[in-house]
């Protein structure tokens, strides 16, 4: 640590910024005289909090579908704003590494990434929490406390306005697609069973594959029959309408972003994990099919 | 060009994005953003489609202009630009082609020989136009991205 190191018996010289954001003082000021190597542990165990709150960033908003550069740009500025001198950061499909150095010192973190969803508010508040980190100069507890209540603002949609939003946006889809109009009902019906059914199972821990391929075989199943019901005449189509909501479009923009960007592995899992996706949700729709043409 | 169809397109788009904006957890004061870029992305595709352009390259003007405006729109909106490209683009996502294309797929297996061709050639054509579709749409979106950062991190060098 370049401040600790310079501790001549006296009196220490904080340089530049302070040191590792717990008691931040301003340039120049004296402190008390304090052993070396109690110095140099307490100043160890601020960068590691620095680093671990920096890594709670970057997984948050990693876990709220933030492209890798977002990710990145997040935590740097947390770590930077923090007192950090450099950050080197690894972002793969399921984990992130961190290496936050300040001086000659240097401290690397490993931490898992959850389940990757797409939570905009989530990602928003924690980019501008990073920002406020960086610009205010916060201390490591004021930055951990800043996280809690960024945390607790960011509530989701209630359940039923979510189905209902979905509902509509895969019946406008499927006008999009050419669905006469007396095909729009049972498309808002299917999108709706949709979003309850993956939404339950989601509550279960069900693997996501599983959950999605669940999902569209009822969502398709309800449609098919809904519009043969109706005498919708493009029946055919109707069925893949509802299951439109599961189409993981953010992954497959996130996955050319990073790809164009300079992340050929991290753009590849995120491409092959959407391939999958739509390859379950497909397997959904064609055992719903199935199920309607033996039923015919 | 017939401004029933645009409309028609433009207000699905719209409710569309909204939809999603809703799934993607958008706030409340950003769904109206968010609408208003899956109407802007559906409305230029269908004047580009009504111009004779191919789905292709409809979608990809669409989306690079929608990439271009929403790189200019200022920050106070309070939806992030990130989320309003993708939830634009959503609507413009060639969904019923990619499940065409793979239900296609599997039903090669199902057909006798003689109709296999036919299928496989239809599944084949859908899965081209879902990945061709799906490439300009990226590529629309994230060109503006890259080229306004590289500029603006540059000014800010300066």
């Amino acid at each position: 640590m370049k401040a600790v190191k310079s501790l001549s018996g006296r009196s220490l010289q904080w340089d530049v910024r302070g040191i590792h954001g717990l008691e931040r003082p301003s340039r120049n000021i004296k402190i008390a005289p304090e052993p070396l190597m109690q110095a140099e542990t307490r100043a160890r165990e601020s960068l590691e909090e620095i680093t671990d709150l920096a890594l709670e960033f970057g997984r948050l908003s990693m876990e709220a579908g933030a492209s890798a550069r977002h990710v990145e740009d997040i935590a740097e500025r947390v770590a930077l704003g923090l007192g950090a001198e450099r950050v080197d950061m690894s972002i793969g499909y399921c984990s992130l590494a961190v290496t936050i150095s300040f001086g000659h010192e240097a401290i690397t973190r490993i931490c898992k990434v959850g389940p990757v969803g797409v939570n905009e508010r989530l990602h928003g508040a924690l980019s501008a929490a990073a920002a406020r980190i960086e610009r205010c100069e916060m201390t490591v507890t004021q930055a951990r406390t800043e996280l809690t209540s960024t945390l607790r603002e960011c509530s989701r949609h209630a359940d039923w306005l979510i189905t209902l939003g979905v509902s509509v946006a895969c019946a406008a889809f499927g006008r999009l697609m050419g669905i006469d109009w007396r095909g729009v009902g049972p498309i808002f019906l299917g999108a709706a069973l949709v979003q309850i059914v993956r939404r339950g199972l989601a509550l279960h821990n069900v693997n996501p594959f599983i959950s999605a391929a669940t999902a569209a075989f009822f969502g398709s199943a309800l449609c098919g029959f809904g519009a043969r019901w109706v005498g919708s005449p493009t029946a055919a189509t109707n069925v893949i309408a509802p299951v439109l909501l599961l189409v993981p479009g953010v992954p497959l923009f996130n996955a050319q972003c990073d790809i164009l960007e300079g992340r050929p592995s991290l753009g590849s899992a995120r491409a092959v994990w959407a391939a999958v996706m739509l390859l379950f949700m497909t397997l959904g729709v064609w055992l719903a099919r199935e199920l309607l043409e033996g039923a015919r | 060009m017939d401004l029933l169809p645009l409309l028609h397109n433009t207000v699905c788009g719209g409710l569309a994005a909204a939809g999603f904006g809703v799934l993607f957890n958008v706030s409340f004061r950003g769904l109206p953003w968010c609408a208003a870029s899956g109407a802007l992305a559906l409305a230029l595709r269908t004047i580009a489609l009504g111009a004779g352009w191919r789905l292709e390259a409809a979608s990809f003007v669409a989306a690079l202009l929608l990439g271009i405006v929403v790189q200019l729109l200022p920050s106070w909106i309070g939806v992030s630009r990130n989320a309003l490209h993708v939830v634009g683009c959503i609507p413009l996502i060639p969904g019923g082609f990619t499940a065409k294309a793979i239900l296609g797929l599997f039903a090669v297996t199902a057909q006798r020989p003689d109709t296999a061709n036919e299928v496989l050639i239809a599944a084949l054509e859908n899965l081209l136009r879902a990945l061709f579709t799906i490439g300009a749409l990226g590529t629309g979106l994230a060109l503006p991205i890259v080229v306004l950062r590289a500029r603006s991190r540059r000014i800010s060098r300066t």
